[in-house]
């Protein structure tokens, strides 16, 4: 559902992303990670059509990002890093407005809002102003806001960060049930986070990406058997690697 | 296989029209508006000024009409305007929030003109603040009510073109400050072009050229404002203010779209 091909980006004259490639087929839950700066955000703010790729074509669901932004826009569900919201807007009022803008209106915007709602526990937050709320409760009201038309692609930057443990318990709960009939890409710099809740993994370092498979195989290719994810990570940033594990690219669609 | 199949069926989602886009837009940006504090007190000092500034003229002269009014309103407007759209843009790039509403399967001429309307909306409604005076004089007399009619429409059309010019203007920077600044400047350079004291100080300065005659000619609002005030409704100053706001607009699609890259 999300395949990237030899996309690269450059700020300026600052390479953030060099010739990435990768899959996230259905049913999947696939998890970016890399220090901050490696270039996950810009990966994802591509796919989300924010930013064009300087070269490299991207696409969801058949899709190409950059000839048919609204097609992919309509099909994702994405989270920003930095969960920008409108502050001033009620919670409540602010899900109904992104709502609206993916077409939903009557009863099925009144169905999906309680599903939003009820999936991201947001309860006693709605008739709040967002500004009102605690960093917490915005993260949930930006991933209710992703949910909100059920999407069929899920991009969440950093979607654990600024949640208490439980929160996170909950948020891995949560995308364990949304995985049936979904692509997710999540991303984070908190490596034990992707290692818990994702099928497979994509290493990034330096915009180049250095390792895309399932964690197990991927440690059994590099000698590391038994090795957690990272493990894996700092193996694989020492090892200073240009190449991906399979030389090319890899893909995690059907596996 | 068609990628399309059961999108829609799934969730009960259906594409957005131009129109639908525009309105969804209007309707969160006109509450921003009419919900903020700050763009309250914008409209209060304004209207407090501008009401002020005729009244203390009609009690000088005891004329029934409003021309007075409608004298300085381009001076009023280079510090209004701005400060309306001062946060069109620059707010959404401060807060991120352009991120989310850049990644709405919305089109950005459509945000565009949801973000104008609304500016557009909230200016109308406070120039409607000024009504009362219009009653006022037809209550103690026989004002030329075509010629107010006529005046509410060019102080319409300046208004719009200005916050064409704002909106884009908020699109180049994420400081809201820096935003009104150049809005104001911008809006100065359209108003004073036509101030006869200028247009003769830039001709006396650059002798041969006529920079002042030419600003005059071919820049400034205040003579196709002022056609407006003196009841003449021409399609050749229609034009201008449609085109130059119409100009701005795509102006501000391209700037976002530079953005992206």
């Amino acid at each position: 559902m999300i395949r990237v091909e030899t996309v690269t980006k450059y700020y300026g004259p600052l390479k953030a992303v060099e010739e990435v490639s990768f899959e996230v087929g259905r049913d999947q839950i696939v998890g970016f990670v890399g220090p901050n700066g490696a270039g996950k955000s810009t990966v994802l703010k591509m796919l989300a059509t924010y930013l064009l790729p300087t070269s490299g074509r991207l696409s969801v669901d058949g899709f190409d990002a950059v000839k048919r932004p609204l097609e992919v826009r309509r099909r994702i569900g994405y989270l920003p890093g930095d969960t920008p919201l409108y502050q001033d807007m009620r919670a409540d009022r602010f899900l109904a407005f992104i709502g609206k803008a993916h077409g939903l209106s009557g009863a099925g915007l009144s169905r999906r809002l309680e599903a939003a709602i009820e999936a991201c526990r947001l309860e006693e937050t709605l008739s709040k102003r967002i500004k009102e709320c605690s960093t917490g409760f915005r993260k949930r009201i930006g991933l209710a806001a992703s949910l909100i038309h059920d999407p069929e692609v899920l991009l969440l930057d950093e979607p654990t960060h600024g949640l208490d443990p439980l929160q996170v318990l909950a948020f891995r709960e949560l995308l364990r049930k949304l995985r049936p009939g979904r692509a997710i890409l999540l991303s984070s710099h908190v490596i034990s986070e992707v290692a818990a809740v994702s099928d497979g993994v994509l290493i990034i370092h330096n915009g180049r990406l250095l390792a895309d498979g399932k964690l197990a195989e991927l440690c059994q290719r590099e000698g590391l058997p038994g090795s957690d994810l990272e493990g894996l990570f700092v193996h694989l940033v020492r090892k200073g690697t240009g190449q991906n594990m399979d030389g090319n690219h890899g893909s995690h669609e059907g596996r | 296989m068609d990628p399309m199949k059961g999108v829609d069926a799934a969730s009960g989602r259906r594409k957005v029209s131009p129109i639908q886009g525009v309105r969804i837009i209007f309707q969160r940006e006109t509450s921003a508006y009419f919900d903020s504090s700050i763009a309250t007190i914008y409209a209060a000092v304004f209207l407090v000024l501008s009401s002020s500034i005729f009244m203390n003229s009609f009690f000088l002269n005891a004329a029934v009409e409003m021309d007075e009014y409608f004298r300085t309103l381009p001076f009023l407007l280079v510090l209004f305007i701005p400060a309306i759209t001062m946060r069109s843009w620059s707010e959404e790039r401060s807060q991120g929030t352009i991120e989310l509403i850049l990644t709405l399967p919305v089109r950005p001429f459509q945000i565009i003109l949801g973000k104008y309307l609304a500016a557009l909306l909230f200016y109308l409604a406070v120039l409607a603040g000024s009504l009362p005076i219009a009653f006022m004089l037809l209550w103690l007399g026989r004002p030329d009510l075509k010629l107010i009619a006529s005046s509410y429409l060019g102080a319409a059309f300046l208004g719009s073109f200005f916050l064409a010019l704002g909106i884009f203007l908020s699109g180049l920077t994420r400081e809201q400050i820096v935003a009104f600044v150049l809005a104001t400047f911008a809006c100065a350079l359209f108003v004073l072009s036509g101030q006869e004291q200028v247009v003769e100080v830039l001709d006396g300065l650059t002798r041969g050229w006529q920079l002042g005659t030419w600003l005059y000619e071919s820049v400034s609002v205040l003579p196709h404002y002022q056609s407006f005030c003196r009841g003449v409704i021409a399609l050749g100053d229609l034009a201008y203010f449609m085109l130059l706001s119409a100009c701005f607009l795509i102006l501000n699609a391209v700037t976002l779209r530079i953005h992206k890259y």
